[in-house]
């Protein structure tokens, strides 16, 4: 009996080759290896999504909360939003604010790209590529106070400069100004938002032949036809790309809204996310925020089907 | 006819070198302008408007936030002194602290996952892919109001945990999606050697995979580790005690409706911008590879 026992194996080595050397099937490891960030995501998107859902049907206010009573309330706290003209207005402004910030991001974007792109443009367009991240990189809520403080009314660089220029007579109000609130965020945004966009840009720009532009040079095409006949279709999934996401970024802004105008003047600058925000942590209509939310979640779900769609598309024909 | 052409040739690069200095004062106008603002008393500021450029060069605001030299300060009953500024260099710890260790569980969590769907092609990983790119348009404002009220049962509000477990969940995709795509173009003979050689599965991904994306893990750490830096929703929502904020929520909170020191600000915010521009700039080749690799696919 004793030397059977002494042939066997230890615990530990079978382990070992249970890990090491035998073989785990790769469907088990693949689950395996992907069970920790299946938990993650459980927990901080999914779980969160659905429980978005059951709060935005009930009462949920603080007390409530504290003593665990939160009454049913069926899809009034929708009812609630619908019938408030100030969702409406911020989902108009939200609109407003994507259309304006995705033209001129884009716009912006590509010109930029193929400003540093070009060979003539040496050193500057060296020294602008290595720049291009720095906007980026920018806490979006220190960006915000930046441009509160370019803004400033008083003392604010943007005023002394225009003024300086001769552009205005007198110093005027820019965040606070309810025809230029919004333009206003739009601006800051931008600032941040578009090296992304000259990122993709200029990948695709160098994705593009020389000899292209060459053999079309040969046959006498013009700067704009080569644009028109090149580049452009050249760079059509990319531009369908950053068209989206950007899309969808724009419409989720909070933290420069927050910085810069806190939704004013009135509510000229309330956008989706503001108006989540002030139900769900400033009245603390929990419920009525989280319905608010799930219209927002609604929008940015139509976006990221066209996403998806966009992206596996273009690795088809890639 | 060839002296026009020449002309026009050096007209167009002409034209082209003013384009990209305008972009550089596109890129770097508004920073100097925070950077002049940190650089002068805040009478000088405030008073002396009209001329960009100080008279008077100043370093007083680092001194204050830093060393604490309240003393320095002149007015101090006339502009609103927010005491938090002196909480500065405990904040710029506590994003240090969420930062790093959002960065390392992110890279852990998600390069397991990323090999999975890479290299262990099965029919549910592709699901999981789908899925995974999906939530990463998640809107944050969807997620932050039931996360409060669960972070709040769960006693997690104003620690430093709840903000990194809601950080890592949040950035986990797109950490996935960056990494999975660098996997993807590691060649596959490469751990088909190894494993005649007699590694393991597993065993090519530590030994094999792990060293050879190098670059891909530094690409996807330097963007995780920067968007955590800034973010500022996350801990805004579930830290409302100064001991555990971010810098972020720091400068967020120094602009009232009191007059305050504007210089000041201006400091703080540089200095709360400085980590993660810093980190840009000198790792910019990787975290231009990343967010590439995350937006497009390959």
């Amino acid at each position: 009996m004793e030397r059977t026992e002494a042939f066997r194996p230890s615990l530990w080595a079978r382990l070992r080759t249970w890990v090491g050397k035998g073989e785990i099937r790769p469907g088990l490891l693949a689950f395996l290896l992907v069970l920790p960030a299946i938990l993650f995501l459980l927990a901080i998107i999914a779980y969160p999504i659905l429980y978005a859902l059951w709060l935005s049907l009930h009462e949920v206010t603080l007390k409530g909360l504290a003593k665990g009573e939160l009454p049913f309330v069926g899809l009034k706290n929708y009812s609630i939003i619908f019938r408030d003209p100030v969702f409406w207005r911020s989902m108009l402004h939200s609109a407003e604010f994507v259309g304006t910030t995705v033209a001129l991001e884009v716009t912006l974007g590509l010109s930029i790209a193929l400003i540093i792109n070009d060979a003539r443009a040496r050193a500057f367009g060296t020294l602008n590529k290595a720049l291009m991240l720095l906007p980026w990189a920018v806490p979006p809520i220190a960006n915000g106070l930046m441009w509160f403080y370019i803004y400033n009314p008083s003392f604010g660089y943007l005023n002394v400069i225009l003024y300086k220029l001769g552009l205005i007579d007198q110093f005027m109000q820019f965040a606070g100004n309810p025809k230029l609130a919004l333009f206003s965020v739009v601006v800051a945004f931008m600032w941040r938002v578009t090296p992304f966009s000259v990122l993709l840009f200029h990948a695709a720009l160098q994705g593009i032949p020389e000899d292209l532009y060459d053999a079309a040079k040969v046959d006498g095409a013009g700067a704009l036809a080569r644009f028109r006949f090149i580049t452009f279709p050249l760079i059509r999934s990319t531009l369908a790309i950053v068209l989206v996401l950007r899309t969808a970024f724009a419409f989720m802004v909070f933290d420069e809204i927050f910085a810069i105008t806190a939704g004013g003047p009135g509510d000229r600058t309330w956008v989706a996310s503001w108006y989540t925000y002030q139900h769900a942590f400033s009245y603390l209509e929990i419920g009525v925020g989280a319905a608010a939310a799930y219209m927002m979640a609604l929008v940015i779900a139509i976006i990221t089907v066209t996403y998806v769609l966009v992206v596996y598309r273009r690795v088809e024909y890639a | 006819m060839a002296r026009t052409v020449r002309r026009r040739l050096r007209l167009d690069s002409i034209a082209i070198s003013l384009a990209n200095v305008l972009v550089t004062l596109f890129i770097l106008g508004p920073v100097f302008l925070l950077f002049l603002g940190a650089i002068q008393t805040e009478k000088s500021l405030v008073e002396d408007y009209m001329r960009l450029i100080p008279t008077q060069v100043t370093l007083q605001n680092f001194e204050v936030i830093l060393l604490g030299r309240e003393d320095i300060l002149h007015d101090t009953g006339f502009y609103h002194l927010p005491r938090i500024i002196f909480e500065f260099k405990r904040v710029f710890l506590n994003s240090l602290i969420i930062a790093t260790t959002t960065t390392v569980l992110n890279l852990l969590v998600g390069s397991m996952a990323a090999y999975a769907i890479a290299r262990l092609r099965q029919r549910w990983t592709q699901g999981f892919m789908y899925t995974n790119l999906a939530s990463r348009m998640v809107p944050l404002m969807v997620l932050m109001v039931p996360l409060f009220v669960t972070l709040r049962t769960l006693k997690l509000l104003n620690t430093l945990v709840g903000v990194i477990i809601t950080l890592t969940g949040f950035l986990l995709p797109y950490t996935i999606w960056i990494l999975q795509s660098f996997f993807a173009s590691l060649p596959e003979e490469l751990e088909d050697a190894a494993r005649i050689d007699g590694c393991t599965r597993f065993g090519s991904f530590l030994r094999v995979v792990l060293p050879l994306s190098a670059p891909g893990m530094g690409a996807a750490g330097v963007i995780v580790f920067i968007l955590s830096w800034n973010e500022f929703l996350i801990p805004f929502i579930v830290n409302t005690k100064a001991e555990v904020y971010p810098v972020p929520v720091l400068i967020a909170t120094l602009v009232t409706d009191y007059h305050v020191y504007y210089s000041l600000v201006c400091a703080c915010i540089l200095m709360g911008l400085l980590p993660s521009v810093a980190l840009a700039l000198l790792l910019q080749r990787y975290v231009t590879r990343g967010l590439l690799a995350g937006a497009l696919k390959g």
